[in-house]
């Protein structure tokens, strides 16, 4: 165990003292950061634009105008929703609906102004920069205009950048509202019916079927905490494939770095193999994990920051918590996470020990990626589609297993498919680890290189070898 | 302790159809520097990694402190390999310490003896340098000292004298010594044949594999008999006009421009004798010396012209690197 220690502790530092771990870990962070200020400056900076709407009477600019509204009505709604979620103290509902209502008027992006032209060479100058309409944000050129056709069989829209087109998609929608108000009024029904109509279908709620015990307990409606391990064993299951697709590099360079600087022999005289593989396997586990962990205490300081600003936020993580706290999923997440890791940072030791150059290494990057990029295909179906089979078959191949196990935990699999996929994990995990072992030796010990892989599979089971 | 830190007997080796180490058995009596002699590729290194456990022999027995290498064994053991390498980011100190603190060493007393061994080297100006900053001899020097760090029972050097230039041959000379004198046993591998000639209480000669010889520096010379060196010009056979009066001669050496043979003296015969012999029959003589055993002879005796051809061209390998 001491030597053990021992080459975790040099390969950790060696790995936290080079500038390039500093840079990763900042990051994420500085990423997130910049990302988040560019957002929001991005928002604060979009420009107001002017546009105008050239027609005999008002029927389409209204009709622009009630699109607007309707959208900053439903923008309210959902803000009012988040808020109710959130159980704010502070304000209630009707409040935060007049405040994203009287907000969403502010923050409009584009601003109806009285048409300076009425057709579309008197609009031309304006249009193109070279002359100014008065708004409420002071003189500036026209954005857009949109004009009736003459035949009044269209509303064109005219702009000197047709790559910003919100306005036209939210004229578009208005037209499309305008349309069907006219064919229900020429039908003889009210403008209102079809909300009617909307608010006469019966709604479909959700119920979570319990026991009754259970359902006496904490009654049947689907809440937060249903879905949670849901999202608990997706997080879990990208976890370990982040922290696995992370110590690639780390395991690859770190093998290659001693290979070249022939020090196996050394190492070997002091430790033995398993003590060696098992120290520097640790070691890049606890890299990542002070990675994760530096990114994670980040990301909670953030959500405290943001938690202190919004009181209920505390009521959304609940669920989650209970969920990670749950053995039905945290004790086969954490083997999977464990057994995955072994696994995966195995195979990829015992390749870095083939390799003597980075260029080498490269080679063996792509079928790689493949490898670990079916696990996050598989990932993403097994989150799309839940119950599939195709994830049930796919959870029995040992190389998918420890992601795919978490994912269908939430699901109450029966318990004898948990306990034989959680041994055939632990079996495989033991297999790889005995031919990575040989195959580190070959490498390591014997000198075998990725270009000799025939001779890498004699060494193995010692029909060759090279003279030392 | 055992009376023999190392014992490997009929330890063999194969590659596939090459059979690296055949049938090799050896002890290395406690307290004794052995100089493990032989040409590149006579099997001194395979042998060496199997005496340490670090390759498994396909048959024979290796004891090491009267077991199999295991670990425990091995923090007795200080190897320095004939690859050299080093962690190039760490400076010289953690070096130093890692390698001492792997033998068992605590924190503290391995950094201590970090600072005591880069003191007694001159070298404690560089205790913070990274590895890949100094130069070439010095790395090389701070992977001696980490050999020497946990101050070793046995010491097993695998060509330490490769790659040193002749002031720190002679400084690693002084070490061997050193390291003798406080009571480590040494088993180095060489071909340089002078460095056994100077610090081996015995030698062990390889050669393709196998053990040609296995004794104290008189043994190896007794194999010789008394002898004479002459030099003639390139392409005269000595041998065979030196043949029909008595006298063996083997080549020795052969620069291009001229040969030099030891001529092999029957009993009762003089160097003179053998001079006298080769002008009568018209050799052209460039050089002539009555012999002074020399361990390069012995191998040469021992193995014939091939393999002294091999050992050449290790030596010149050498030197060119």
């Amino acid at each position: 165990m001491r030597n053990i220690l021992l080459i975790f502790r040099r390969d950790y530092l060696g790995y936290v003292k080079a500038w390039g771990f500093w840079l990763s870990l900042a990051a994420v962070p500085l990423l997130m950061i910049i990302g988040a200020a560019l957002a929001g400056f991005a928002a604060q900076s979009s420009p107001v634009r002017y546009f105008a709407v050239v027609e005999p009477g008002s029927i389409y600019a209204n009709a622009i105008e009630a699109e607007f509204q309707r959208r900053e009505q439903a923008d309210a709604e959902r803000t009012s929703e988040i808020v109710e979620q959130l159980d704010l103290p502070a304000m209630g509902e009707d409040d935060a609906r007049a405040a994203a209502e009287g907000a969403g008027v502010a923050n409009r992006k584009f601003i109806a102004v009285p048409a300076p032209a009425e057709s579309i060479d008197g609009l031309r100058p304006y249009l193109l920069g070279e002359k100014t309409v008065s708004g409420p944000l002071g003189d500036k050129p026209l954005f857009a205009a949109l004009i009736l056709a003459e035949d009044g069989s269209e509303l064109e829209y005219w702009s000197d950048d047709v790559n910003v087109d919100q306005l036209r998609y939210l004229a578009q929608d208005a037209m499309l509202r305008l349309a069907r108000r006219d064919a229900l009024t020429e039908a003889g029904l009210d403008e209102d019916f079809l909300q009617t109509v909307d608010d006469a279908a019966f709604a479909v709620p959700a119920r979570r079927i319990r026991t009754v015990e259970e359902q006496d307990a904490a009654g049947n409606e689907v809440t937060m905490a249903d879905r949670a391990p849901m999202f608990v064993a997706g997080g879990l299951a990208y976890f370990l494939w982040l922290m696995v697709f992370s110590i690639i590099q780390y395991l690859l360079m770190g093998t290659i770095e001693e290979r070249s600087n022939k020090i196996f022999d050394t190492l070997l005289t002091s430790v033995k193999l398993p003590e060696l593989l098992a120290g520097k396997l640790l070691a890049v586990f606890a890299v990542t994990s002070t990675m994760m962990l530096s990114w994670g205490l980040f990301a909670f300081a953030g959500g405290t920051v943001v938690a202190t600003q919004i009181p209920g936020v505390g009521n959304i993580i609940e669920p989650f918590a209970a969920a990670l706290a749950n053995p039905a999923i945290i004790v086969p997440g954490l083997i999977s996470f464990i057994l995955g890791y072994i696994m995966y940072g195995m195979i990829f030791m015992a390749l870095g020990s083939l390799c003597d150059t980075i260029q080498e290494a490269q080679t063996l990057l792509s079928p790689m990626m493949i490898l670990l990029m079916l696990p996050m295909f598989a990932i993403f179906i097994a989150f799309q589609d839940p119950g599939s089979p195709l994830v049930d078959i796919a959870s029995w191949i040992p190389f998918f297993t420890p992601f795919l196990l978490i994912l269908r935990m939430p699901h109450d699999p029966p318990l004898w498919e948990v306990l034989a996929q959680m041994g055939l994990m632990a079996a495989f995990a033991l297999l790889i680890l005995w031919l990575s072992t040989k195959v580190y030796r070959a490498g390591a010990v014997h000198g075998a290189g990725i270009g000799d892989m025939g001779g890498m599979l004699k060494r193995m089971v010692g029909l060759k070898g090279k003279a030392a | 302790m055992p009376s023999s830190p190392l014992i490997m007997t009929s330890v063999t080796k194969r590659f596939g159809a090459f059979t690296a180490v055949d049938s090799l058995s050896l002890e290395v009596p406690d307290g004794q520097i052995i100089g493990f002699l032989g040409p590149n590729g006579a099997g001194k290194s395979t042998s060496l990694r199997m005496a340490l456990g670090i390759m498994e022999p396909d048959s024979g027995e290796v004891e090491l402190f009267g077991d199999k290498p295991n670990v425990r064994a091995l923090q007795k053991v200080g190897f320095l390999p004939e690859e050299r390498g080093l962690y190039k980011k760490m400076t010289a100190r953690d070096t130093i310490s890692h390698f001492a603190r792997l033998k068992g060493l605590s924190a503290q007393d391995a950094r201590a003896r970090a600072d005591e061994l880069l003191g007694a080297t001159g070298l404690e100006e560089f205790s913070r340098t990274r590895i890949s900053k100094l130069s070439k001899g010095m790395a090389q020097k701070v992977q001696i000292l980490s050999t020497l760090a946990h101050r070793p029972d046995f010491l097993i050097l695998d060509e330490p004298f490769s790659g040193l230039d002749p002031v720190n041959q002679q400084a690693l000379e002084d070490l061997i010594r050193t390291e003798h004198a406080r009571g480590a046993t040494i088993l180095f591998s060489t071909h340089v044949m002078e460095h056994a000639e100077r610090l081996c209480d015995r030698i062990i000669m390889m050669a393709r594999g196998r053990k040609v010889l296995d004794g104290t520096l008189q043994e190896a010379f007794a194999t010789l008999g008394q002898g004479a060196r002459i030099s003639v010009e390139a392409g005269f056979d000595l041998a065979a006009v030196l043949a029909p009066k008595g006298f063996e001669a083997i080549r020795t050496t052969d620069t291009g421009h001229g040969e030099t043979w030891r001529i092999d003296l029957p009993p009762g015969r003089e160097a003179q004798d053998a001079l006298r012999a080769a002008l009568e029959a018209g050799a052209p003589i460039t050089g002539f010396a009555p012999e002074e055993a020399r361990l390069r002879d012995v191998f040469v005796s021992l193995v014939g012209e091939a393999d002294a051809a091999a050992l050449a061209a290790s030596l010149a390998e050498d030197e060119a690197a």
